[in-house]
């Protein structure tokens, strides 16, 4: 699985304007609905808030993985958004986050949904990718950069 | 006084090791005097990274090597080792 091929890249934000986590991932939630339209922004919202509740996705080194199932979602769907200031998402290191990866799966997905966050996980453990993402002046820099980890295995 | 101990689990959870147990895991990893090392046959990543254990990829019935290291090492494979023996029902 490669991550361009679930990827909405209409859907990615360079500059996300929220600052705390409910905006955060309303703000997510919308762009992402906007971009794809068999998406429900508003189920898809309160799924994110739900998983949220479990455990923060904040999961360190700056980055999370917000992440939901969809009930009635035929394949899986990301996008990725970034935050200059970084956002206060009760990470489990306790610093903010400012690389933000949504992964939306649908319900009965377990295999595909594990491959695709090990596979987000494996690029995101790579400091030169997280430093890519954070030095990118544009969404064309940052589907780059994304491109190129794809490529590597 | 340190030790080393090194046991094998198998992921039991029909979900895998997914987001919310891997960072269970990285927490419970956190509390012990103990460097605890994860494999599934190849590299050893740490255990209180989740980005680490995420990468593994670790579903159902995938063997995970456990390594410890330090005062706590004993406990804290008995105690990470039982975390991946735990079977999830799906949410």
């Amino acid at each position: 699985m490669k991550i361009m091929d679930i990827l909405v890249k209409d859907a990615v934000i360079l500059d996300i304007e929220s600052q705390e986590k409910d905006a955060v991932l309303l703000e997510l939630a919308k762009r992402l609905a906007a971009a794809e339209p068999v998406l429900d922004e508003e189920r898809l919202h309160k799924v994110l808030i739900e998983r949220e509740a479990l455990q923060s996705t904040g999961i360190g080194d700056g980055v999370a993985i917000p992440h939901g199932k969809l009930p009635g979602l035929s394949r899986l769907v990301a996008s990725f958004a970034r935050s200059k200031a970084g956002v206060d998402f009760q990470s489990i290191d306790g610093q903010k986050t400012h690389l933000f990866f949504l992964l939306v799966v649908p319900e009965h997905s377990g295999g595909q949904h594990l491959k695709a966050l090990a596979r987000i996980s494996r690029f995101f453990r790579d400091a030169s990718f997280r430093k890519a993402l954070e030095e990118a002046s544009s969404t064309e820099d940052v589907l780059r950069a994304i491109e190129e980890e794809d490529g590597k295995f | 006084m340190s030790e080393t101990v090194e046991k094998a689990f198998v992921v039991a959870s029909e979900l895998g090791l997914h987001a919310r147990p891997a960072g269970e895991f990285a927490n419970l990893a956190g509390r012990f005097d103990a460097e605890v090392e994860v494999s599934r046959g190849g590299e050893w990543v740490s255990s209180r990274s989740v980005l680490s254990l995420l990468s593994l990829a670790a579903s159902q019935g995938t063997s995970l090597q456990l390594r410890a290291e330090g005062p706590d090492a004993a406990a804290a494979i008995e105690a990470l080792g039982t975390l991946i023996e735990r079977p999830e029902l799906p949410a």
